[in-house]
């Protein structure tokens, strides 16, 4: 196992944050679950004047624990990859990872792994929220699966983003106010620009539209052929991006002891 | 062993090393003495593969530290001016991960792990948080793991710095175990006394390039010199010129200068020199009121070398 896992999950795992965020991810998941179902209930009621349909119901709570997971990781994930080498300049202690036999691609790797293993983490432990939906039916594992791996492509692809600010900034609140942004454009600015450069066409795909998260969970969820297509296009872009940001992370961590 | 040949590294127009050389031999203790931003750090972050210079070459056993950095590395035990630790960690899970980290498995990663809490004289703490420990400890605990993988090569950047008096010695020794064991120590130090102590030589760098004392010389012989020669203080009553001449009749005396009553002479050979001289010159009828042996004079051609400036 590379050492820089073992060393990251153990710190991980030590801070109060390792049991506060799962805590406060269940109570979002569960406020959500709770205020659709009840939305659901009574839109039912009062447009149909009758009870839903359980699979209705599975389906309307599959979808709004999905996208509110997307949401809630993506606010996440550069908490723990923004700082995660930021961390090590401003104890110090890139000198010694720098200068051990680790070479710069497996500290970026425990880096990466650890952040990401956080996440699955989160996202295994809100299983029995999911699981609820499964429960009214109308939700069957192509959804999950989608949905699982379009939630974690995106994780990651915004982990590895949040690892390039981090490699190249000293402090953490920098490279965090610099993921974030990243991950304000991949999402508001992305949409306005493809509603924009749509203009009358509205059945082509403009490509910045591929990066954009949201889309790429709806074209997944909601499609036909046509939008798996998309779909995969848009994991491809989101995969892209994360694959650049790494190549482009571990080039910056080699010059990292001009910074320390 | 280690062969710095001209080496250069810029920050922007700021020349850090600017042509400095220096040649280190196996075993030998090394310091590095020159003001603040002569470039000590630099060099060692250069020896430590942290930074690539911009020209020159330095070569450690052979290998060049930039297109052979990760052979540089096993070779090499790193410790910086500021020790960063892991404060959340504990000191055996900390010496344990740089040993996984140096790529030291099963029983010789527990044999590393246990030789470095033994050197460190942590053993009793190791299940202590690092943040428990004070800084003197925490430097043992740094230097202790830049030696997991047992370098040739220890390169130590101000260890001095910020530790209390007892610290110091404990690191003092510390090095003077490894000098013993073989390992080649290169070290940079505001503290000419801790430099004295230890060295066999002493590099003089200013403004990132070798520096040459009153004698012409850039790399001070300290251990040799210590051990043929001796340098004392003499105090004398009256006629003070008189006793100079006294002095200067002496045959083993080297050199000798004189501010006022106080004289300072160097003598070739041990104590039984001092014996003599002191005879002589009770025997000339000189009155001696104090006669002191001093340490090698580095702090003096560290002034004389740099004008007064202080490290």
């Amino acid at each position: 196992m590379n050492p820089m896992i073992r060393k990251e999950l153990r710190q991980r795992m030590r801070e109060r944050r390792a049991w506060i965020l799962p805590s406060l991810y269940l109570i979002v998941l569960g406020s959500v679950v709770t205020l659709a179902y009840f939305t659901m209930l009574s839109a039912s009621r009062a447009w149909w004047g009758n009870e839903p349909q359980g699979a209705d119901v599975g389906t309307t709570l599959f979808v709004s624990v999905a996208y509110t997971q997307l949401a809630v990781l993506l606010i996440i994930a550069p908490v723990f990859s923004a700082g995660a080498i930021t961390i090590e300049k401003e104890q110090r202690t890139l000198a010694a990872l720098l200068t051990s036999l680790l070479s710069t691609r497996e500290i970026w790797w425990g880096k990466f792994v650890a952040a990401l293993l956080f996440q699955i983490f989160l996202l295994i432990s809100a299983v029995p929220v999911l699981a609820l939906a499964f429960a009214f039916g109308g939700v069957g594992w192509r959804e999950l699966g989608i949905a699982t791996l379009t939630t974690l492509v995106v994780a990651a692809s915004l982990s590895a983003v949040g690892l390039i600010s981090s490699a190249y900034f000293r402090r953490t609140i920098h490279a965090t106010a610099v993921t974030y942004a990243v991950v304000i454009i991949l999402t508001a600015v992305t949409g306005i620009a493809a509603f924009w450069l749509s203009g009358d066409h509205r059945e082509r795909i403009p490509i910045p539209l591929h990066l954009n998260r949201i889309f790429t969970m709806s074209e997944g969820l909601f499609g036909r052929q046509q939008n798996l297509i998309r779909w995969g296009i848009s994991l491809a872009a989101f995969l892209a991006l994360g694959l650049a940001s790494a190549v482009a992370a571990i080039a910056v961590m080699r010059r990292g002891g001009e910074q320390i | 062993m280690i062969d710095i040949a001209g080496v250069i590294k810029r920050y922007g127009s700021t020349a850090a090393l600017d042509r400095f050389s220096a040649r280190i031999e196996r075993g030998e203790v090394f310091g590095l003495v020159g003001p603040n931003g002569a470039g000590k750090t630099t060099l060692i972050k250069v020896l430590a593969t942290l930074t690539n210079p911009d020209g020159g070459r330095v070569t450690i056993a052979g290998h060049d530290v930039v297109t052979d950095a990760p052979r540089v590395r096993a070779l090499v035990g790193y410790v910086p001016d500021v020790p960063g630790v892991y404060q959340d960690m504990r000191v055996e899970e900390f010496l344990d991960f740089f040993a996984d980290a140096f790529h030291l498995r099963g029983p010789r990663r527990r044999a590393a792990v246990e030789r470095a809490l033994e050197r460190a004289g942590l053993g009793p703490r190791r299940a202590d948080f690092v943040e428990q420990l004070s800084l003197g400890l925490k430097q043992r605990l740094v230097l202790a793991k830049s030696l997991l993988h047992e370098p040739e090569v220890a390169l130590l950047d101000e260890p001095g710095t910020g530790l209390d008096p007892l610290a110091r010695i404990a690191l003092r020794d510390l090095l003077k175990s490894l000098a013993r064991d073989g390992v080649t120590v290169v070290i940079s130090s505001h503290i000419l006394s801790d430099l004295e102590d230890i060295c066999d030589r002493v590099a003089l760098i200013g403004a990132g390039t070798n520096v040459r004392d009153a004698e012409g010389q850039s790399v001070l012989v300290v251990r040799g010199e210590r051990e043929t020669t001796q340098s004392y203080e003499i105090e004398v009553l009256g006629d003070a010129e008189a006793a100079a001449g006294a002095v200067d009749r002496f045959s083993g005396a080297r050199s000798l200068s004189r501010q006022g009553q106080r004289l300072l002479v160097t003598l070739a050979g041990g104590p039984e020199q001092a014996a003599a001289l002191l005879r002589h010159l009770v025997g000339g009828g000189v009155l001696v009121t104090r006669f002191d042996p001093r340490g090698p004079d580095l702090e003096q051609r560290f002034k004389r070398a740099f004008g007064g400036e202080a490290t």
